[in-house]
């Protein structure tokens, strides 16, 4: 204990480490009516952390090689011990970031959280969902499946409705004319190195603005719900008489980071198939299209929107307009008001892109 | 809360978050741990007509390189190929009829007995019988 008690002192005097826990962790405060919604960003670093993990233990295996990129993942499924956990908890996991990232949007949404001072949060938070879409699909032609194969063909293909310069970016998404191993090489650099470190350094950046200006209060439970940023200086919005990070939220983080781990472990061991098809068992084959291809579930109402459409380009614009709104938001959206009952054009307007959104979903799905 | 109770609670936490972190470490390393790429039991077949007087076969045996030398007296002998010195594959001299380490020097004779350079051991010798003008390593 002496000794422990030695190199603590040691650290002690060259780092502050009594007063960067202080400031950090126990006198970190935090609203008094937070609630779990707010343990949305814990969970999604912590599958962030949990998709780099498994992901570096695939790479011991696979092979980033056309005709033997298929034959890899079966060995790493089939012959290697636990392949099959690390894989499954690989794949799962990303869709379960897609999932957590839009409950987290969502919270962000029907809390205001996203409104003045935080648009640079926002802002960021958009763009890692982006980039988290970016990671699922360029992962998602890594098995080398006639799913993989197909789906990447479908979704670089609608690329192309770009007019003067949609066939060339179609051709350098995938390095030739059609989906090939060039296509393989440059989606796998993406999906292990480029997209992990911007996302790494985006999800820094968005810490980094979260720390600054301070949590935002729920709505929920007070009297007074609207903005409290003045806007004439920079303030840190502080929760004096709040709940302390350490340990008091932090247990909280925990036993969400624990509710989320019990769900991935329910579909890895329950439902594996989940979020496979019968082509995600066959070798890509590009000389043979099977039957009803349909993207991943966080795809299929982009993927329904471009069918009803007549013109690739109109549904592509039509997406892309939606997805810019949602980014400018806190730039469109500059009421003081924040809690969602007392903003009925917010709500209407929200509630209905959510049941749209799922309507399409559904829709595709049955299309 | 009285101290023997918190203890109490600190040390089912501990013992809980062991076990969390063993079987998630166990799978791990099984999947790391390295699988075994041939049965112990197997045997190399090398057909006799391959190797004339002077010549030296070397092939992969049970997940490690092996060579087989038949003697200018015809005399047949199975060696481990790995130097004892530091594990790289030694090669074959067929003017000068030995072995050499081209890591760090190290030599051989046929026999795989130890010349000169750092090698403490000589190589070790691979049991071999020859059948059907076959030779059987294993």
């Amino acid at each position: 204990m002496n000794i422990l008690k030695s190199v603590y002192n040691w650290c002690e005097v060259r780092l502050g480490i009594k007063e960067l826990v202080e400031k950090e962790l126990t006198g970190y405060l935090l609203p008094r009516n937070i609630n779990f919604w707010y343990s949305m960003g814990s969970i999604i670093l912590f599958i962030f952390v949990m998709q780099v993990l498994t992901g570096i233990l695939l790479l011991v295996y696979y092979i980033p090689e056309a005709d033997k990129a298929f034959g890899s993942v079966v060995g790493i499924m089939n012959r290697v011990p636990f392949g099959w956990l690390i894989r499954m908890c690989h794949v799962i996991g990303s869709n379960m970031m897609v999932l957590f990232v839009l409950f987290h949007m969502l919270s962000v949404l029907f809390m205001g959280s996203y409104k003045s001072p935080r648009e640079l949060n926002w802002l960021t938070g958009f763009v890692l969902f982006t980039l988290v879409q970016a990671l699922c699909l360029t992962g998602y032609l890594l098995p080398w499946s006639q799913l993989s194969f197909w789906a990447t063909t479908v979704a670089t293909n609608s690329v192309g409705a770009i007019p003067h310069i949609g066939q060339f970016l179609v051709e350098f998404l995938r390095g030739g004319k059609l989906v090939g191993p060039p296509t393989l090489g440059r989606f796998y650099t993406l999906h292990i190195a480029v997209i992990p470190i911007l996302l790494a350094s985006v999800i820094g950046a968005h810490i980094f603005f979260l720390e600054r200006i301070g949590v935002s209060t729920p709505p929920f439970g007070l009297d007074n719900t609207k903005n409290r940023w003045q806007g004439d200086a920079f303030r840190y919005e502080g929760h004096p008489g709040g709940i302390p990070f350490f340990p008091n939220y932090l247990l909280r983080d925990m036993t969400s980071i624990a509710i989320y781990f019990a769900l991935l472990a329910a579909v890895v061991f329950f439902y594996p198939n989940l979020f496979f098809t019968k082509d995600t068992f066959i070798q890509a084959n590009p000389f043979q299209t099977p039957a009803h291809i349909k993207p991943e579930w966080y795809f299929l109402a982009n993927y329904q929107t471009l069918k009803l459409f007549p013109n690739e380009f109109i549904g592509l614009s039509i997406q892309g307009a939606a997805m810019t709104f949602l980014a400018l938001l806190p730039f469109i959206d500059r009421g003081n008001e924040k809690h969602p009952l007392k903003r009925p054009l917010f709500l209407a307007s929200a509630s209905g892109g959510i049941l749209l959104f799922i309507a399409l979903m559904v829709w595709g799905h049955y299309s | 809360m009285d101290s023997s109770r918190r203890k109490f609670l600190f040390t089912c936490l501990g013992g809980i978050a062991a076990a969390g972190a063993g079987s998630a470490l166990y799978p791990v390393y099984k999947y790391l741990a390295p699988q075994n790429t041939s049965a112990n039991g197997e045997k190399v077949s090398i057909p006799a007509s391959d190797l004339l007087p002077g010549d030296a076969k070397f092939f992969d045996f049970r997940g490690e390189a092996g060579v087989i030398v038949r003697k200018r007296s015809g005399e047949l002998i199975a060696l481990s190929a790995v130097c004892t010195h530091l594990g790289c594959i030694v090669q074959w001299e067929r003017d000068k009829q030995d072995f050499l380490c081209p890591c760090h020097g190290g030599k051989y004779t046929e026999d795989g007995v130890v010349i000169s350079g750092p090698p403490p051991r000589p190589l070790a010798k691979l049991a071999f019988t020859v059948a059907g003008g076959a030779i059987i390593v294993g």
